[in-house]
């Protein structure tokens, strides 16, 4: 299946903006509920959007977020302009957080994130620069296997 | 028996208007408006009532039994909701409107709250025995089980498949009445007496039993002058029943009939209640996205404040909450039923579901996932050139559903006015 044959939308995400924080993730879940792909694999891809536009609000100034949806794979690379990820082998273990005491009020900062997107996804790639941003580049298979 | 014959609602020819008022309440946008007229996609509607709050020509009617079908039955017996005492004004107790149910025509009238008690200790039965999933939901709201069912179907296996405690008390009743009394079975009506829209289809459409225990349910608003009329007839009979209360109540089972009512009662688990339809959505969508992990039970109620702001309720909900709680007050948290009679039945599952519940699968744009996504990226460029008025003016809620009901090709460009113009 060539990209023409590909459903691309595009979301933009603001850093600190807690109030519409799942309202990305949100639209996504339901328009490939709409495209009528399984409930196991929009329920992977609901976890990671999510873990992934909270990374943005939580820690980012501004993100975006590139879907791309054949009936083969969903794709979304989500790229942010924030303080990066010093060490990315650091914050892809479990429990590892660099989340403010106010964060964690507010029940964030678990240091799931990362980990979390990882195990929902069938390829993941992560490149950050500290100072300038991280940009994830995640894809769920639509026939994948992963629990 | 088709889709649309299943939801209760019904829309009077007569008395709409075709105006919009039902069209943008929809939570889950079933209403067009098609010739002037509302009509309702049976298989986008969950039943919840909203329509009946909003249409300024009250006409949308929900299908509950009434009181000459009743008639078919030898014996009568009627479970009234909890609701149903914060009805009437403060003075009137509990027991009066018991009897009141009786001198207009039933012959035995049973009280829920303490079934809504023991409801609730096996929910809590429930979650300790079951760690995963997280959180469970309360599945007492119909509504909330079939929005579950067509919306999030992954949410399904988080429901706890304890049946309601009006399909209980039925149960229980239906067991061992024809036994007491020495009738036959066949000739005993059990109604439910409720201010929800949705309480028929659960009984006409039961998702976790083959067959409800229930043989109906009339509506607060169509028993509400009876009871009236019945209660100021029988000042002597008020005398009496306060004299001589012959019915326990149950304050933690009143408190049901309110939002967080069936939260309260649980003292030792991490809960959640929420009310109204719009925030019950919100929060299954944060459900489904792997949050509220660590709440073991979720309580959502699609009224605002709970059943108490049933659409089918007379009283406004506000007063109606008051004098509930007043009556929780009243009789305290005092625990009323016996911890071993719920387990007993606990484990002979005699409260657990016969089927679990299954998804229902919502309808994709196209059956082709392939197509699906032209579908999508054609609707996306509708909406670009829509005008965003959301004014309903094409029959649509809004105009993105215009846009997805054009690529389904149920409706066309030009029933937008705006687009009418730019032709």
């Amino acid at each position: 299946m060539s990209e023409d044959d590909s459903l691309r939308q595009e979301f933009q995400i603001k850093g600190g903006d807690f109030v519409r924080a799942g309202t990305v993730s949100c639209a996504i879940k339901n328009l490939l509920k709409e495209i009528g792909l399984s409930a196991q694999v929009i329920r992977r891809v609901a976890i990671a959007a999510y873990e992934a536009e909270m990374n943005i609000i939580m820690y980012a100034w501004q993100g975006r977020f590139d879907l791309s949806v054949t009936p083969d794979r969903v794709r979304i690379v989500v790229e942010d302009s924030g303080p990066g990820i010093e060490d990315v082998e650091l914050a892809m273990r479990e429990g590892y957080s660099t989340a403010t005491p106010e964060m964690r009020e507010l029940g964030f900062g678990a240091g799931m994130g990362l980990p979390n997107i990882k195990k929902n996804t069938d390829e993941l790639r992560i490149d950050s620069t500290v100072g300038r941003g991280t940009r994830l580049d995640m894809i769920i298979l639509t026939n994948g296997h992963k629990p | 028996m088709t889709a649309t014959n299943q939801h209760p609602l019904h829309i009077s020819d007569e008395k709409c208007i075709g105006c919009i008022h039902c069209l943008t309440a929809c939570p889950t946008k079933a209403i067009r408006i098609k010739g002037g007229k509302a009509r309702i996609n049976g298989d986008l509607c969950i039943d919840c009532g909203e329509c009946i709050r909003y249409c300024p020509q009250d006409a949308i009617a929900s299908g509950t039994t009434s009181f000459s079908d009743l008639n078919a039955f030898k014996y009568k017996v009627a479970i009234p909701a909890t609701v149903l005492y914060g009805q009437f004004d403060n003075a009137t107790l509990p027991n009066e409107i018991l009897f009141a149910l009786r001198r207009i025509g039933f012959d035995y009238v049973y009280e829920l709250s303490t079934i809504c008690e023991l409801n609730n200790s096996a929910i809590a039965k429930y979650i300790d025995n079951h760690p995963r999933p997280r959180p469970l939901i309360a599945s007492t709201c119909p509504v909330v089980v079939r929005l579950i069912q067509r919306r999030f179907p992954s949410l399904c296996e988080n429901i706890v498949p304890i049946e309601p405690p009006r399909e209980i008390a039925a149960k229980i009743l239906r067991a061992t009445l024809p036994r007491i009394l020495k009738i036959s079975p066949s000739d005993i009506g059990i109604i439910h007496i409720t201010p929800c829209s949705a309480k028929m289809v659960s009984i006409n459409f039961p998702v976790s039993m083959e067959k409800s225990y229930l043989d109906g349910a009339i509506s607060i608003r169509d028993i509400y002058n009876p009871i009236f009329q019945a209660l100021r007839q029988s000042q002597d009979e008020t005398i009496m029943c306060h004299l001589f209360p012959e019915t326990i109540f149950s304050g933690i089972g009143m408190g049901t009939a309110l939002s967080g009512g069936e939260t309260r009662g649980l003292k030792n688990h991490r809960t959640v209640a929420v009310s109204g339809v719009k925030d019950t959505i919100r929060v299954l969508d944060q459900v489904e996205m792997g949050l509220l992990k660590d709440v073991d039970l979720l309580e959502c109620t699609v009224c605002p404040d709970g059943c108490v702001g049933g659409p089918l309720a007379v009283e406004n909900r506000f007063l109606a909450k008051s004098r509930i709680l007043r009556l929780v007050n009243l009789m305290g948290e005092r625990t009323v039923i016996d911890n071993s009679d719920m387990s007993t039945l606990y484990h002979k599952d005699f409260l657990s579901f016969q089927n679990p519940i299954k998804p229902i699968q919502a309808l994709p744009l196209d059956e082709d996932p392939g197509k699906a996504i032209q579908k999508a990226r054609r609707r996306n460029k509708l909406i670009k050139i829509l005008p965003h008025k959301d004014c309903g003016a094409c029959g649509a809620p809004d105009c993105a559903t215009l846009a997805d009901d054009i690529v389904r090709e149920t409706a066309v460009l030009t029933d937008c006015p705006f687009m009418k113009e730019a032709k």
